[in-house]
């Protein structure tokens, strides 16, 4: 009996036969692709991965992918995630959704899923609008961003979300832009492989209701610095760059959940048998 | 980030120069058939035809190159170790372009605008090779390009440029009333 060797899997031998219901020229399309290219890089097999999601048009894409998916409720894809890991510490976990998800309604949940450093790569689609619901302000929205929903724009700063990631303790902390596809994977496989939460906050255009954001291919550039380890260097550049900066900035050596606890956590049988059905 | 156009090496080795040809081709093949079911879902299906027709030509070119390329074993690169001028392989469609309601013509556009990368690409990886068997073999692929070009021209020749209110939409999505 001959031994069976894998077959080395191809970037599209991970996408599901459901098709993408995006808007034709969505960036989220790039980062499906990054992404599958990604976990064919490093060699992972469909059932080895676990896709998270909460709500939302980026929050679509544990369906077009065969790995294991979950498309759970509006904001809570990282409490999702941790739940995942810790049950199941072997499957890699990617978690993945918007900018409305992940820091409004999840905006807690992303606080609290850096501070504990679980082995888990979030990626935010961050196309700063609601897509889904036809264009409402989210958190990362310009206070100027002038729209029939908020004319003259919400008047509200926006937030930073890597800055938030890196003062509450992710562990690797980078932003991609959709529209380098293979910019994006190359930082992804940095992301998935680097130990304890990282979080990768995509700049990916809403091409129907940001239309403006065509011209990001334009604006964005590499970062001028390689990632440092100093958390608060990293915050500082971030406070300080044109949002536009790409690359990995920051890369923490806090360990992981696991080795912060000084074990990994078991479960407890007895509960797990009471939620038999 | 990938490495910006300044950066960008046109030296290649000949299994490079294929594995790049290749790639340019099912690329290509790959996202002419993504926009064909983007169009189709939302109800342009002339322009879906044209996408899957495109995608099923690129099919053509990398079936020649595969066939070009004969034993040559192909080295095996991660996506960003690919040499490409932009972000993207040439013949990759620019999602900046695309819009629900394009037309064919502007469908053709794009499409004779990534010929025209692909044909200046491998130029500019034959101006770059000493060797003279890698270079020949990049001119051939230019010339590959160019009758695409001529043939993306003849065809974009039937399909006159839409009025200006091409985008109109009595429904629009963004319409928040």
């Amino acid at each position: 009996m001959s031994a069976r060797v894998p077959r080395k899997l191809k970037a599209s031998d991970y996408k599901s036969d459901t098709r993408p219901v995006w808007c034709p020229g969505c960036g989220d399309f790039h980062v499906l692709h990054s992404l599958t290219k990604a976990v064919a890089q490093i060699g992972l097999r469909p059932e080895e991965i676990a896709v998270i999601s909460g709500i939302g048009c980026s929050s679509r894409i544990p369906a077009y992918l065969n790995s294991y998916g979950f498309h759970g409720v509006h904001g809570r894809a990282l409490p999702l995630a941790t739940g995942v890991k810790v049950a199941r510490p072997d499957l890699t976990v990617i978690c993945a959704g918007g900018d409305g998800d992940g820091f409004s309604i999840g905006g807690n949940h992303l606080l609290h899923a850096c501070r504990r450093n679980i082995d888990i790569t979030y990626i935010v689609m961050d196309n700063e609008v609601y897509g889904m619901t036809k264009g409402q302000p989210s958190p990362t929205t310009a206070p100027d961003w002038d729209s029939k929903i908020a004319p003259g724009g919400p008047g509200i700063s926006p937030f930073y979300p890597l800055v938030i990631a890196l003062a509450s303790g992710a562990n690797f902390v980078a932003r991609a832009f959709s529209g380098d596809p293979n910019g994006t994977a190359q930082i992804l496989v940095d992301a998935i492989r680097h130990p304890g939460f990282s979080f990768v906050q995509v700049l990916s255009p809403c091409v129907t209701f940001r239309p403006d954001q065509r011209e990001w291919k334009k604006q964005v550039h590499p970062a001028p610095v390689t990632p440092t380890s100093d958390a608060s260097q990293a915050a500082r550049r971030v406070m300080t760059d044109d949002g536009f900066n790409i690359g990995v900035l920051y890369k923490g050596s806090r360990g992981p959940y696991w080795q912060t606890v000084g074990q990994e956590i078991r479960f407890d049988r007895n509960i797990e048998e009471e939620f038999l059905i | 980030m990938s490495k910006a156009p300044d950066t960008f090496s046109r030296s290649f080795s000949m299994a490079e120069l294929l594995v790049h040809a290749l790639v340019i081709e099912l690329e290509a093949v790959q996202s002419y058939k993504d926009l064909a079911v983007q169009m189709g879902q939302c109800g342009n299906n002339e322009v879906a035809g044209l996408f899957e027709k495109m995608s099923e030509l690129e099919a053509g070119h990398a079936a020649k190159i595969r066939e070009k390329a004969g034993d040559i074993e192909l080295p095996e690169l991660a996506p960003w170790e690919y040499r490409w001028a932009g972000l993207e392989p040439p013949e990759n469609i620019d999602l900046a372009g695309i819009h629900y309601l394009m037309t064919p013509h502007h469908a053709l556009r794009l499409a004779l605008e990534n010929e025209m990368n692909a044909m200046a690409f491998f130029e500019a990886a034959a101006n770059g090779s000493t060797d003279q068997r890698i270079r020949s073999l990049a001119i051939d692929f230019a010339e590959d390009e160019r009758q695409h070009v001529a043939w993306m021209e003849d065809w974009l020749a039937k399909y006159p440029e839409p009025d200006a209110d091409w985008d109109y939409d009595p429904d629009p999505p963004a319409a928040i009333d």
